[in-house]
């Protein structure tokens, strides 16, 4: 069944209509992604769904239950987390601190202590860095940072936002190939991505946005083969 | 040829500078604070100060040895010269018309009582003397320019605070034999000086020693001894009001009140980053509260007893806080700086109203408010009121320990770096942001309910902005985010300035530079908390080395 499903969700900046009645649903366990160029409306969408922004119009529902009128920190301790885009870590914050952070919804502290020390063999090199501020580190190990800070919330699902933005290349296989094993550790994802190559190839369903719509939609290997999104997203 | 410009142009700008002094009449006013009785005061302590700084600034970076003097010696040379120019141009010109200070008066203490002609020169002369000891001390050893430091400043120390140490002196017997070897009843002695010099020099010199011969100290180490100074500076807040008299604990009750209100403050802005002009407000709710519920006067409403009126004036303040907090939920930033300043001269303005008038009495305020009593022992005096506040602060700042180290205080520090994110990590922003104003408004609630027992009247010209600008600036120059930094802040900016009493009209010159020093070579306060002063260094680029010894 679908975790998170979206229909006809209408988004406004004041009279700027950002999202034209978007419908979309993520299935559990399973990884979907929204991509789409600059300005399309994803992070918006993400936006919506955390309940930073509220619709004007349409549903959210997750696990079954509808989000409208719900506070962030309520969406979040529902199990819907999300890792906010250009790796927002607190920068004067240690690591360790960091990931601290993340745990903030929960009290059980033999459970947080096991999670970090299972985030931790997933990301070793946040070992290395657990003492230092983490505005000294670079920008793989930020998003390190960034991605382990909302695992440690122990979310059923996650709402990455251009987890890849601005990172080499090397790094950003990386941050693939770490978002494969969160989802086969049993989390459902949402990754929205500019990177459409990359995220259509890992992705169950995949669905393309442009200027407030979604335009196409489809597994992710297919939209990949797909010639408008080749000619659009992947030159 | 570049250094010869760079010291130039440092002479003229200290030589601005004390033109600067000269004419807004600081220099002749503090001409009057002797400092070694009949041999040096405040103000040629000042030309001095200004004299050597500029030698040392002109110094810096010069190269070698011999460059340096010279560079020292020009920069003095060139202050020197503006200040003569400035004594001779208010001997032969009638300037009194325009700058009241450019009196005979000044004329003669800048050229130490000469004519004219050779005062210049004596001034030249002195700035370049001056400029080139300064050049000399900034190539000294670091352990004997220390030792140096602190011997003048010691004797500065002593001579311009003799009345009070003095006071504090009042006993036969061996502390006498050192008051009448140091003091008399006018000043400092010469003898007296040199010897605190020597004292205080010898003193840096061992320690210095001492603690080069050593490892350096620990991250543990260093905690320890912040906390064996500041049980020390406890000890000596507790004893002063006994042994200086009734003036100091008056002055030490208004350091009191405001470290009461630092630490409400530094809630807001060092912890949740809320940034509040209008925080004279709970403080004017704390004292209005307290005053219509105890006092003896018509206005008032139950002539309740201080004790019963005072938890109840910090929960109206909190109540205070969180609906003041409410219309700024949304607003952030410079944004929230302009909206609480309005606020804040909304509930000042409020109660100097006609409208308001019957219940909260106007501009005539409220009378009568009685003080407190612990049986039939009734808190009187400003010195008893001061412990008071001191065991108030003491809670409010055990409180305000607990809380930084909390949750609460946890999702506050997370709020200040990013609000959204941390939301996205389950911070309740509403529940938090109103705690912060509710909590920081209960501290201020409490400051204001002892005031208005300690003038036994409340007025609303009592809470204007500069209040809260001054509390604002007190957490600042002390350290944001920083407990002791609001001790320190508050001794430092109000304090001080309450002692120098007869300056009192350029106590806002001597803020005004003090915030400008502090921010441009000290950001993170006097004392700063950990977490601040990693970010500044963090921006400036110096990364952790804790991060190498952990093992991978």
């Amino acid at each position: 069944m679908a975790l998170l499903e979206l229909s006809d969700v209408q988004v406004f900046y004041d009279k700027i209509e950002a999202l034209k009645g978007i419908s979309l649903s993520v299935e559990a366990g399973r990884i979907a992604t929204l991509v789409g160029a600059n300005g399309a409306g994803k992070s918006t969408t993400l936006r919506a769904v955390s309940g930073l922004i509220h619709p004007r119009a349409g549903t959210i529902r997750y696990d079954g239950t509808t989000l409208a009128g719900r506070q962030p920190h309520e969406i979040t301790a529902m199990g819907l987390v999300q890792v906010p885009e250009g790796r927002r870590i607190f920068g004067r914050l240690t690591v360790e601190e960091n990931l601290a952070m993340g745990a903030f919804t929960r009290h059980d502290r033999r459970g947080i202590a096991e999670d970090r020390e299972r985030l931790l063999q997933l990301f070793p090199r946040l070992r290395e860095r657990l003492r230092q501020v983490a505005g000294t580190l670079s920008g793989g190990e930020q998003q390190m940072v960034a991605t382990a800070r909302a695992l440690m919330a122990r979310p059923s699902m996650l709402l990455m936002d251009e987890p890849s933005m601005g990172l080499a290349p090397m790094l950003v296989e990386q941050v693939f190939e770490t978002i494969r094993t969160i989802n086969a550790d049993g989390v459902t994802i949402l990754l929205v991505e500019q990177n459409a190559l990359m995220a259509l190839s890992i992705a169950d369903h995949g669905y393309v946005l442009e200027s407030g719509r979604i335009v196409l939609s489809g597994p992710g290997r297919d939209l990949l083969d797909d010639e408008r999104v080749r000619h659009a997203y992947l030159g | 040829m570049k250094t010869l410009t760079k010291a130039a142009t440092t002479g003229l700008l200290f030589g601005v500078g004390g033109v600067y002094l000269a004419l807004v009449g600081l220099l002749e006013m503090m001409q009057a604070r002797p400092i070694v009785f009949g041999a040096v005061n405040l103000g040629q302590a000042v030309l001095a100060l200004l004299a050597l700084a500029c030698g040392v600034v002109a110094a810096r970076d010069a190269g070698p040895a011999f460059a340096r003097a010279g560079a020292g010696l020009l920069g003095g040379l060139v202050a020197g010269a503006l200040m003569a120019l400035l004594q001779v141009i208010v001997a032969t010109v009638p300037l009194q018309g325009m700058f009241i200070a450019a009196s005979p008066a000044l004329r003669n203490m800048l050229a130490f009582g000469f004519a004219p002609g050779p005062g210049a020169l004596a001034m030249l002369l002195g700035g370049g003397i001056g400029g080139l000891a300064g050049a000399v001390l900034a190539v000294t050893l670091p352990s004997l320019r220390r030792a140096i430091v602190a011997g003048a400043a010691a004797v500065v120390i002593a001579g311009v605070f003799q009345e009070l140490i003095q006071l504090m002196m009042q006993y036969e017997g061996i502390i006498g034999w050192i008051r009448d070897f140091v003091y008399t009843w006018q000043g400092l002695r010469p003898q007296g000086a040199v010897a605190i010099f020597v004292i205080a020099g010898g003193t840096s010199l061992v320690l210095s020693h001492r603690s080069s011969a050593d490892h350096v100290p620990s991250p543990d180490e260093r905690r320890r001894r912040r906390f064996i100074s500041a049980g020390v500076a406890l000890l000596v807040l507790v004893l002063m009001p006994l042994l200086a008299g009734a003036y100091i604990g008056e002055v030490l009750m208004l350091v009191g009140l405001y470290i009461l209100m630092g630490m409400g403050l530094n809630l807001e802005v060092g912890l949740a980053g809320l940034l509040d002009l209008g925080f004279v407000a709970f403080f004017a709710v704390g004292a209005y509260t307290t005053a219509l519920l105890t006092s003896g006067s018509s206005i008032g409403l139950l002539h309740l007893s201080y004790w019963e009126a005072m938890p109840i004036a910090v929960l109206i303040s909190i109540l205070g806080g969180v609906l003041f907090g409410l219309p700024v939920l949304g607003v952030r930033g410079d944004y929230l700086a302009v909206a609480t300043l309005g606020l804040g001269e909304i509930v000042r303005i409020v109660v100097l109203s006609d409208f308001a008038a019957p219940l909260l009495g106007g501009p005539q305020g409220v009378l009568d408010i009685p003080k407190p009593s612990i049986g039939s022992f009734e808190l009187g005096s400003p010195v008893k009121l001061f412990y008071l506040t001191l065991v108030c602060a003491g809670v409010a700042a055990f409180i305000a320990w607990r809380l930084e180290n909390s949750r609460l205080g946890r999702a506050w520090e997370a709020l200040r770096d990013d609000e959204d994110v941390a939301q996205a990590l389950g911070v309740n922003l509403i529940r938090s942001k109103l705690l912060a104003y509710g909590l920081g408004a209960a501290f201020a609630g409490l400051g204001g309910s002892i005031f208005a027992t300690m003038l036994g009247s409340v007025y609303p010209s009592s809470f204007q902005l500069l209040i809260s600008i001054n509390v604002l600036a007190l957490i600042i120059v002390g350290g944001m985010g920083s407990l002791p930094g609001v001790v320190l802040g508050a001794i430092a900016l109000i304090g001080l300035p309450e002692l120098l009493r007869e300056f009192g009209e350029y106590r806002y010159l001597f803020y005004g530079a003090a915030l400008i020093v502090m921010m441009r070579w000290k950001p993170e306060g006097l004392w700063p908390s950990e977490v601040r002063s990693r970010e500044l260094h963090a921006a400036a680029g110096e990364a952790e080395p804790v991060a190498a010894m952990e093992p991978g």
